[in-house]
């Protein structure tokens, strides 16, 4: 015995498969998302390290997070990365409805309210670097700027992607490329703001509480 | 056929192995050079205990299975016409069972003992020197460079460089920290390993039974000093090392945290030396520590240019 | 910027004259790479092959030509590995006593320690991550289309990329050979040892790089395979009829997609410490240098599965073929494999038990580690039930296959041994453990030197010389016995890892032993060639049929050898598991298609060509710290993926008369193999003759 259940009945036309075709759209939605898992490996390391690196004999005497966070700050940040979440909701209703000129202006959206969080973020951290607050200082604040600017590095290369779809959407319209795209920017995007939730609250509100 | 003498040509070789195994030294002499097989100490007579035990069971398996593996090899191969052949039989609950039950009980009984042998043999503490404990014990403090070996004698006052003196049927809790990389603190003969951290302490108790003279190395690569980086290690009886520590302590050469920065650049002990060192101050592993931590390193210089 | 030792100027970074290595050594691999390079070039250019190398290899995009590439490149790697290893041999045996020469330089044998310490690192750097990932890759990436009925991977580009990205990371560390030198601290690279102040050259910086480019090419690998095997199975191939191989490359993979970016930021942080001072893992300040150990291995040790298992894989099919019967216990097989996936993510430790964690930690981390064991025995036995009334042939590959698994059970029993901390705290760091993990890493090459010559006759329509091959094969394992059965000796003899110089002298008979094993496995080489070169010249006698070994079992066996670009002229579809048992059991596996359709098929490009070689600007400028031109390289990098976004048509037709064609000329070729008995395919049971002995 052994022979596998199910074995289909001897016939000829039965041995290949005519006219078979695969689906490309969600197998390229399917490829962003493990390049995701990949990337949120990359996060878990960088929050495991920032773990490891948060007792206080890891700030050698200097700064910690008390003295970086402003909880008014960030709370701005958080309105503008889950805003401009929304604004890329606006994308993929007018998506649906094949609305070209409400998807390029849900992305503009979409980019500038993005730009606006990239902008704050970089205002945060020049203040604390010209208050002396910089990476070399001490394992923590290493493991501080490395986890918050990963996910800032992130942003801008979303940003990126934001600006060049909105270029291909003008100039091709809607084909199989973009709308995949558009897609996994989708993806993309909720994603990043779903980290900056954990950053949030495991680095910022830690930090106040 | 040229191909069928470099066959011949490689086994003679081959033949010739046992014989080069006993030119220039008598085979009594190598059989003591398997060091982990000698133990001299508690510890390490744990350790060779569970390396009999572990290797018993796994051979209990493996042996069995490499022969019945051969034995299907033979019998069923494609030549053999009166072995019976069956090509749709893949698949038996039975042997399935067994197969799971038979590594799944050895982890388990394997599992048992390394929870009792690590508890044994633990660096820290000790259980088989748990009886042993309430005896006075020798404190050293132990510091490796870039790559040298420093022996602090807190309570004595004295130090030595690459080279461990201490008594016989002692417990000895050594407490050891790295000026600059990572080491490991080996002894064979009397203990398994631990690491030398920079900026941490790390902690070995031992006890070694029987006088004798033993080789101790660092077993963790530290850089291009490592192959020298050994220290000798004399058990000695407890009158012989209460003389010998009165006689360090009269030794010329002294050492504070200061001469210790110059000790710690970077040395290659290629002849072996030793020192001793007197009056050395009880803070002085704090000292490195401390110093350790706040950012000190002891530099390795860049290589000339055109160095390989 | 952080401070480094040396010169640095803005135009050249740290490069100067002085990075040119001044070293008779390194001057004769110089000299030696340098004729073997001209030679290849004027070789090239005599046959007038430089656009067919262009359009047919350096742009294609075809999973099968990308996998050949990818296994050029590890066998290429591999060699270098190999020299690296003679030399340690050879410097550890000349540099064994008190009293022992030292020739060039040297206090003892003819390597100083600084030159030993890159040999050796190099050596562990390239033979994992060089020589067995890219070789696995490949074979996985020529292999799985086929076995899933699939034309080409999910994302051909990507493959492409990542090929090219593999190849940058190797001519990186190829490149630290000639400019500067290479990392000192082993291929494990601990901190703090490499941080600036105790490497402050740009070796460790070399190997860093190196390693990063190629882990995303392994991680997009990763990602294309496991979404192929997911989505681009052919009608009727459902999980129960998988293919084995395919199960472990599945398995296999998601340990790389999830365990990569892990190394990325141990890799990363280590990087930001040598370029911006952080203090991730610096002794003081505030960092943990323990939290490098625990990154590298929470990669480290699920990257060995990633190596092992396709070798289980390997072997899972080379075993049923060669003993004419069904695999025993599939599903068992399945779920070992990924018993093991998901038990070696809770390990790591174990590479660490004498870093202090404590009793309870390590305890549970060695429990943990001989779990691993179990399913692994499952599928020693399960191996041994399908040798078990089958009909076993000893060809060349059911004869790698089997010293697989001879080297398993060797391995499995001293990693028993090393799971254990009290056992583990007195060989920690020996060459006990040394000799442990390579005959663990010879499971792996064992497994590719059978699964190649295996799969050869596939991809290429001819078989490799058995003769010859059974030659390797015993010289090979006559050198590996010879070099770590002493070395598992020595290692009691309390002998360390990493030693250029051994100042015990009752060595000397294992050293001399080890380096008899090195002579063996130079002669094994000689065979390789050999093998490789007879095939060639007589590869127009032999040619095989669809069927190469004539009892195959597997889907890829339906295709034409070697394989079209296509895959399959029509897409086949599957009624059972082991297909091509089921088609010659019910006559039908002379069928051939009736009607020939349109075929659909990713055009070649140039362009992860061009992203791998800014990327070796990038590497090169980051090594050097070139600020200029890893800031343009990079820019330059991100523009072209931007560009290549643009570009609207990526495929093309081949006219269902342009396949009929090449399958009746395919189908003619192998036609003569047939007519000269030799086998082609035909029932299970007839007994194929040796062909070219």
């Amino acid at each position: 015995m052994g022979r596998t259940a199910g074995v289909a009945a001897a016939s000829e036309t039965g041995l290949w498969a005519e006219h078979h075709h695969h689906d490309a759209m969600s197998t390229r939605t399917l490829g962003f998302w493990l390049y995701m898992l990949s990337d949120a490996m990359i996060f878990a390391g960088l929050f495991a390290s920032y773990a490891v690196l948060s007792h206080h004999y890891n700030a050698a005497g200097g700064p910690t997070i008390r003295d970086i966070v402003h909880p008014f700050y960030a709370y701005a940040e958080t309105l503008m990365i889950l805003t401009s979440v929304l604004a890329y909701g606006w994308v993929m209703v007018a998506l649906k409805a094949g609305n070209r000129n409400g998807v390029l202006i849900g992305l503009a959206l979409a980019f500038a309210l993005g730009a606006v969080f990239v902008g704050l973020e970089a205002h945060e951290f020049s203040g604390l670097l010209h208050q002396g607050i910089d990476a070399e200082r001490s394992g923590y604040l290493s493991a501080f700027y490395a986890l918050v600017m990963t996910h800032g590095i992130h942003m801008v290369f979303g940003l990126l992607w934001i600006a060049t779809m909105f270029a291909q959407v003008a100039s091709q319209g809607f084909t199989d490329k973009t709308v995949y795209r558009l897609l996994n920017l989708k993806m993309f995007w909720h994603f990043q703001a779903v980290i900056w939730v954990l950053v949030f609250t495991f680095v910022y509100m830690r930090g106040v509480l | 056929m040229i191909r069928n003498r470099i066959g011949l040509r490689a086994r003679r070789a081959a033949l010739l192995l046992p014989v080069m195994l006993l030119t220039g030294c008598s085979s009594h002499k190598l059989a003591n050079q398997f060091v982990l097989f000698r133990p001299s100490g508690p510890l390490s007579g744990a350790d060779l205990h569970f390396t009999i035990l572990d290797v018993g069971v796994m051979l209990g398996i493996i042996i069995p299975t490499a022969i019945i593996t051969i034995y299907f090899l033979l019998h069923y191969r494609k030549t053999n016409t009166t072995a019976a052949y069956d090509p749709h039989w893949s698949h038996s609950n039975v042997i399935e069972l067994i197969v799971w039950a038979i590594p799944l009980l050895t982890v388990m009984m394997l599992g048992y003992y390394s929870y009792k042998g690590t508890a044994a043999v633990d660096p820290y503490n000790p259980g088989l020197l748990k009886a042993a404990s309430k005896q006075p014990v020798l404190d050293v403090d132990v510091v490796t460079t870039d790559w040298q070996w420093l022996f602090i004698y807190p309570k004595q006052h004295i130090a030595t460089a690459n080279q461990l003196v201490i008594p016989v049927g002692t417990v000895v809790h050594f407490h050891m920290t790295s000026a600059t990389v990572v080491n490991d603190f080996y002894i064979p003969r009397l203990a398994g390993m631990i690491d030398i951290m920079p900026g941490m302490r790390t902690k070995q108790v031992l006890m070694a039974d029987k006088i004798g003279h033993y080789q101790g190395l660092s077993a963790n690569f530290s850089g291009a000093g490592f192959s020298w980086m050994r220290f000798k290690t004399e058990v000695v009886s407890a009158s012989q090392f209460n003389d010998w520590t009165k006689e360090v302590a009269r030794s010329p050469l002294h050492m504070n945290y200061a001469q210790f920065n110059v000790f710690a650049r970077p040395t290659k002990n290629v002849q072996g030396k030793t020192f001793e060192y007197s009056q050395v101050s009880d803070r002085l592993f704090h000292q490195v520590i401390k110093g350790v931590m706040m950012g000190r390193v002891y530099t390795t210089p860049l290589p000339p240019p055109g160095a390989a | 910027m952080v401070h480094v030792q040396g010169p640095w100027s803005p135009l050249l970074g740290r490069l100067s004259m002085g990075a040119i290595p001044d070293n008779p050594i390194i001057t004769g691999a110089f000299i030696f790479a340098a004729i073997f390079g001209v030679l290849a070039l004027a070789y090239v250019t005599y046959a007038r092959k430089w656009v067919y190398l262009w359009r047919e290899w350096l742009t294609t995009v075809d999973h099968k030509k990308i996998g050949v590439m990818y296994i050029l490149i590890g066998l290429v790697m591999l060699f270098r590995g190999f020299i690296d290893a003679l030399m340690m041999r050879t410097q550890q045996l000349l540099g064994d006593g008190l009293h022992s020469a030292g020739y060039l330089g040297a206090t003892h044998g003819y390597l100083v320690p600084y030159h030993f310490d890159q040999v050796y690192s190099a050596h562990g750097t390239i033979m994992i991550l060089f020589a067995a990932t890219p070789i696995l890759v490949g074979i996985m990436n020529i292999i799985v289309p086929l076995q899933i009925g699939a034309r080409d991977m999910a994302f051909p580009y990507l493959n492409a990329l990542g090929l090219w990205l593999t190849t940058v990371g190797a001519a990186l560390i190829m490149l630290s050979l000639f400019l500067g030198d290479f990392s000192h601290a082993g291929w494990i690279g601990l901190t703090p040892l490499t941080e600036l102040a105790y490497s402050p050259g740009v070796g460790t910086d070399y190997w860093m790089w190196s390693i990063q480019i190629a882990s995303v090419g392994t991680t997009l690998g990763a990602a294309n395979l496991i979404a192929t095997i997911i989505k681009m199975r052919a009608p009727g191939m459902t999980w129960s009829r998988l293919p084995i191989f395919t199960w472990t490359a599945l398995s296999t993979n998601i340990i790389a997609l999830t365990s990569f970016p892990v190394l990325a930021v141990a890799l990363g942080l280590l990087g930001a410490d040598r370029y911006f001072g952080t203090h991730f893992f610096t002794a003081g300040m505030g960092g943990n240098l323990m939290l490098y150990s625990n990154l590298f291995w929470i990669w480290g040790h699920p990257e060995v599965y990633f190596v092992i298992l396709p070798a289980f894989g390997m072997m899972s099919e080379i075993i049923p073929t060669f003993s004419e019967k069904a695999l025993f216990g599939y599903i068992t097989m399945v779920a070992a494999s990924f018993a093991i996936a998901g038990v070696s993510w809770a390990v790591w430790l174990h590479h660490f038990f004498t870093m202090g964690a404590g009793p309870d930690v390590n305890t549970f981390f060695s429990i943990a580690t001989m779990m691993v064991g179990i399913p692994t025995g499952v599928k020693v036995f399960n191996w041994a039930f399908t040798i078990y009334r089958g009909r076993s042939r000893f060809d060349t590959p059911m004869m790698w296959a089997l010293g697989a698994l001879f080297m398993l059970l060797l391995g499995g029993l001293t990693g028993m041994m090393l799971a254990m901390p009290p056992i583990n705290y007195s060989v920690h760091n020996s060459v006990f453990v040394v000799a442990h993990f390579h005959t663990m890493l010879m499971v792996v090459v064992y497994g590719i030197l059978g699964a190649v010559s295996y799969w050869f006759p596939k991809v290429f329509g001819f078989k490799l010389n058995e003769r010859l091959g059974k030659r390797f094969f015993w010289y090979f394992t006559a050198g590996t016995v010879l070099v770590f059965i002493p070395m598992y000796a020595s290692g009691f003899m309390g002998m360390t890892r990493r030693l250029d110089y051994l100042s015990n002298p009752h060595l000397f008979p294992f050293e001399v032993a080890e380096e008899l094993g090195i002579g063996l496995y130079l002669v094994s080489v000689y065979y390789f060639v050999a093998q490789l070169f007879v095939s060639v010249r007589d590869r127009n006698k032999y040619p095989v049929g669809a069927d190469a070994w004539g009892t195959g079992r597997t889907l890829e066996w339906i295709t034409p050898s070697p394989v079209p670009f296509y895959n399959f002229a029509v897409t086949p579809r599957t009624h059972a598991r082991d297909e091509l048992v089921w088609r010659r059991e019910q006559g039908l596996e002379h069928v051939s298609v009736k009607h020939y359709e349109d075929i659909l098929m990713p055009k070649n490009t140039a362009v992860p060509l061009i992203i791998g070689a800014l990327t070796l600007a990038l590497g090169f400028g980051l090594v050097w710290r070139i600020w200029w031109l890893t800031d343009l390289s990079f820019a330059a990098i991100i523009v072209t993926v931007i560009l290549r976004s643009f570009v609207k048509d990526t495929d093309y037709t081949v006219g269902g008369k342009e396949v009929a064609g090449i399958e009746k000329g395919l189908q003619a070729r192998m036609k003569g193999a047939q007519a000269s008995g030799l086998p082609s395919g035909g029932v299970g049971g007839l007994r194929p003759q040796e062909s070219n002995s």
